[in-house]
């Protein structure tokens, strides 16, 4: 196998990723490109790297995608046990340190950047970051991946506490985008994740739609689709 | 420091390694066995980078068959690198003379420097001595050739068919080194192992080893060897993975060269 | 206590004890039996109705062609199947592990499977065996839930997807899906995108070849088409034949043992002749 360097069999899964998510007044928003790759091939350019963990708790996957896959599903596992136990929503804060657990307490096995985020009647919203060796951190907001080295310099600047969810929604597609642009191991589409006291929305920002920045080319389709 | 030595260490044993391999490749290739490339180590230990390597191989199949005034020299057109295609219409036989050619394959430029080198060396000859080389001394320029890069060589593994003084077949079959012998037929590179014992069975030539002094060249009329040419190479279209697309056959004979193509399976 | 807890055989799993002897005899220059590895194409397709599964039938042992028409669509339900590319003793035991898990399931529960159990029973083996378990699959199948079409790579991640490739050949008759694909297409159309999907990989990967097998899952109909197309006939048969004569192994020497002298009877009668 190694002979022929068939790359989907050696390398594992991962994802070369920009996820992040940022607190506003009411709220939290997760953001994600969609880029998955195996070494240099892009094996999915529509993956949805914003999990569901419960009802009003989302996480940003970052990392090998087999991993934080199998840790997302347990955690979702447990948080269902822990709702239908205490009778009532799980807070954010609880759904992060599940979280946390697996990723401490299997560090030597896992390689996965996390970001959880959500909202409950305590807190508000609320943003957790647990990168690689499972250190947990809340934070008002936060980014990661590999895309996140382009964003900390502009989301210091840019960030402003206080804000309104139609703000701080387009902060998080002008932030993912500007990281796509830059990082070849992110790309695609740009999707959102809104959770406030009303509920969740998802939203979609196909990649020949997002704003343009210093250099990029504009997307223009260089040849129909080939007939049958 | 300690690391430091430790390293030497590593390093003397890994050189020590690679001479070993080396010295059982050249044994192989006596067997006319391809080298294995890039000896990549993968026994337990830190993984080595992955080290440069000059060669690769672009795989192909060739035949070549003498009969009592004849010789079938044969060759697939693919060339290929690991999993995937480069093309399938490259020829692999190069005629050097009116009563030679040699088929061969390997790794392409190395065959390609070869040919040059050979064509340059031939067109000097015939400056010299105002007249064509003979197929057995061709034999006896390209084991030298080979031979001179013997710690560098020309990754090839070669065939050189031709009529001999008398107008008889001759076949010559090499190893990367230049060790060479006169055969009633051979076949080399990716389908050889395939190839090889359909030969044996259906030709059943005298080994040269064999005394009293026996005829070399096969007993098939020259329809019936371009037959089971072909045969051969659409079986091994069937199971080696680097031959198929084409076959070109080259046949010289009395009345000149003359080529043909067939195709093969293209998957 | 605490001893006989210590002394308890594993259970279960595979055995890792050989993996040291095995790095010792590479290590000495033994090369270890070679896997039989598909290079595949294997590719899948969601379509207006379901589900189109599709696969080539070579299987490689190294570069030699060691099965020229095996089967790489397995079984899982009668409304699921599934792709397979990787070591072909992994692929085959896995689908048919999630297989016999489904069929139980069924019986248990009185209700057709779901693409997402099978998804999930395969993607929770895979992980434990932390990629060593070499099957990279496509798993396709239509249930109370719609039609359905996922990826599973050896690590034990997963992905949802319109179109899906996967083995050697999946660049290949990726280039194909997306250059040619489009929402709700109907059958004959989908089934035309993947056999020309495959067929790119059958002609442009060395791993992959011979025939294109289909698999088309639709809501309660589920049709496997064996050998769809056979682009790749054998291109000359010897006019002469081969004919082996009979006496053409060479007697050296002759011996012949008669068993009956060999053999006494010490109870009840000799058999009849």
């Amino acid at each position: 196998m190694e002979e022929f360097g068939c790359e989907w069999n050696d390398a594992p899964h991962s994802m070369g990723t920009t996820i992040m998510a940022v607190q506003y007044e009411g709220g939290v928003i997760l953001g994600a490109d969609s880029r998955t790759t195996t070494g240099a091939y892009v094996a999915n350019r529509a993956s949805d790297k914003i999990t569901e963990l419960t009802d009003n708790v989302y996480i940003c996957r970052s990392g090998s995608a087999a991993d934080s896959q199998i840790v997302s599903d347990y955690s979702r596992y447990f948080l269902n046990q822990h709702t239908i136990q205490l009778g009532r929503d799980a807070t954010v804060k609880t759904a992060a340190n599940i979280v946390r657990e697996l990723s401490y307490g299997n560090k030597s096995f896992l390689e996965c950047g996390l970001i959880v985020a959500g909202w409950d009647k305590y807190e508000n919203g609320s943003v957790y970051s647990i990168p690689l060796g499972g250190t947990i951190l809340r934070l008002p907001f936060s980014t990661g991946g590999s895309g996140s080295s382009y964003l900390y310099g502009f989301l210091d600047q840019a960030w402003k506490d206080g804000m309104n969810k139609e703000e701080a929604e387009a902060l998080v597609v002008k932030a993912v985008s500007l990281a796509m642009a830059r990082d070849g191991s992110s790309g695609g589409v740009v999707r959102t994740v809104i959770i406030d006291s009303s509920g969740v929305t998802r939203n979609f920002y196909p990649g020949d739609k997002l704003p343009l920045y210093y250099e990029e080319i504009p997307y223009r389709p260089t040849v129909e689709p080939m007939s049958a | 420091m300690h690391e430091n030595i430790a390293n030497i260490e590593n390093s003397k044993r890994a050189k020590k390694k690679e001479h070993a391999n080396q010295s059982r490749e050249n044994r192989n290739m006596a067997m006319m066995m391809p080298p294995r490339l890039n000896p990549t180590d993968s026994a337990s230990g830190p993984k080595q980078h992955q080290t440069w390597s000059p060669y690769d191989n672009n795989g192909g199949t060739c035949v070549a068959i003498a009969g009592a005034d004849y010789c079938v020299i044969a060759a697939d057109t693919r060339m290929s690198t690991g999993f995937s295609i480069l093309t399938r219409d490259h020829s692999k036989i190069f005629v050097i003379s009116e009563t030679c050619a040699l088929a061969s394959s390997g790794f392409q430029a190395d065959i390609s420097a070869l040919q040059k080198n050979l064509d340059a060396r031939h067109q000097t000859y015939q400056h010299q001595h105002g007249k064509q080389m003979s197929c057995p001394a061709m034999a006896q320029l390209l084991s030298n050739t080979l031979y001179y890069k013997r710690f560098f060589p020309y990754y090839a593994f070669n065939v050189l068919g031709g009529l001999d003084d008398q107008g008889k077949g001759c076949v010559y079959s090499y190893d990367a080194v230049g060790s060479y012998e006169r055969v009633g037929y051979a076949a080399q590179g990716s389908g050889m192992q395939l190839i090889m014992p359909v030969l044996d069975n259906q030709l059943k030539s005298a080994s040269p080893l064999v005394l009293p002094k026996r005829e070399t060249a096969t007993p098939l009329t020259e329809a019936e060897a371009v037959d089971l040419v072909k045969d051969t190479f659409a079986s091994a279209a069937e199971r080696d993975i680097y031959t198929g697309d084409g076959v070109e056959i080259v046949t010289i004979n009395a009345r000149g060269i003359q080529k043909q193509y067939m195709e093969l399976k293209k998957d | 206590m605490a001893e006989a807890a210590i002394a308890l055989p594993p259970k279960g799993g595979f055995n890792f004890d050989l993996c040291k002897r095995n790095a010792m005899l590479e290590k000495n220059g033994i090369a270890l039996p070679r896997f039989r590895k598909t290079g595949t194409t294997i590719v899948g397709l969601v379509f207006k109705d379901g589900v189109i599964l599709g696969a080539d039938t070579r299987a490689t042992e190294g570069e030699i062609v060691c099965d020229k028409n095996c089967e790489k669509i397995h079984y899982m339900a009668p409304n699921i199947y599934c792709c397979g590319a990787g070591t072909a003793a992994d692929t085959e035991n896995v689908t048919d592990m999630v297989r016999s898990q489904l069929e139980l399931h069924r019986y248990a529960t009185n209700r057709e499977s779901r693409v997402v159990t099978a998804l999930t029973m395969l993607k929770t083996h895979l992980f434990g065996y932390r990629g060593q378990v070499s099957a990279a699959l496509v798993l396709g199948g239509v249930d109370v839930t719609g039609p359905h079409l996922h990826t599973v790579y050896p690590h034990g991640s997963t992905d949802t997807l319109p179109f899906a490739t996967m083995g050697s050949g999946s660049l290949a008759a990726m280039s194909v899906f997306e250059s040619r694909y489009k929402e709700d297409m109907d059958k004959e159309e989908g089934m035309e995108i993947v056999s020309a999907a495959i067929c790119a990989g059958i002609f442009n990967d060395l791993g992959s070849g011979s025939n294109v097998d289909l698999c088309i899952l639709t809501k309660g109909k589920t049709e496997y088409l064996r050998n769809y197309q056979k682009p790749n006939p054998r291109s000359y048969i010897r006019s002469k034949g081969y004919d082996f004569a009979r006496g053409h192994t060479a007697i050296l020497s002759t011996r012949i043992t008669p068993l009956k002298d060999q053999v006494t009877i010490i109870e009840g009668d000799a058999m009849e002749e």
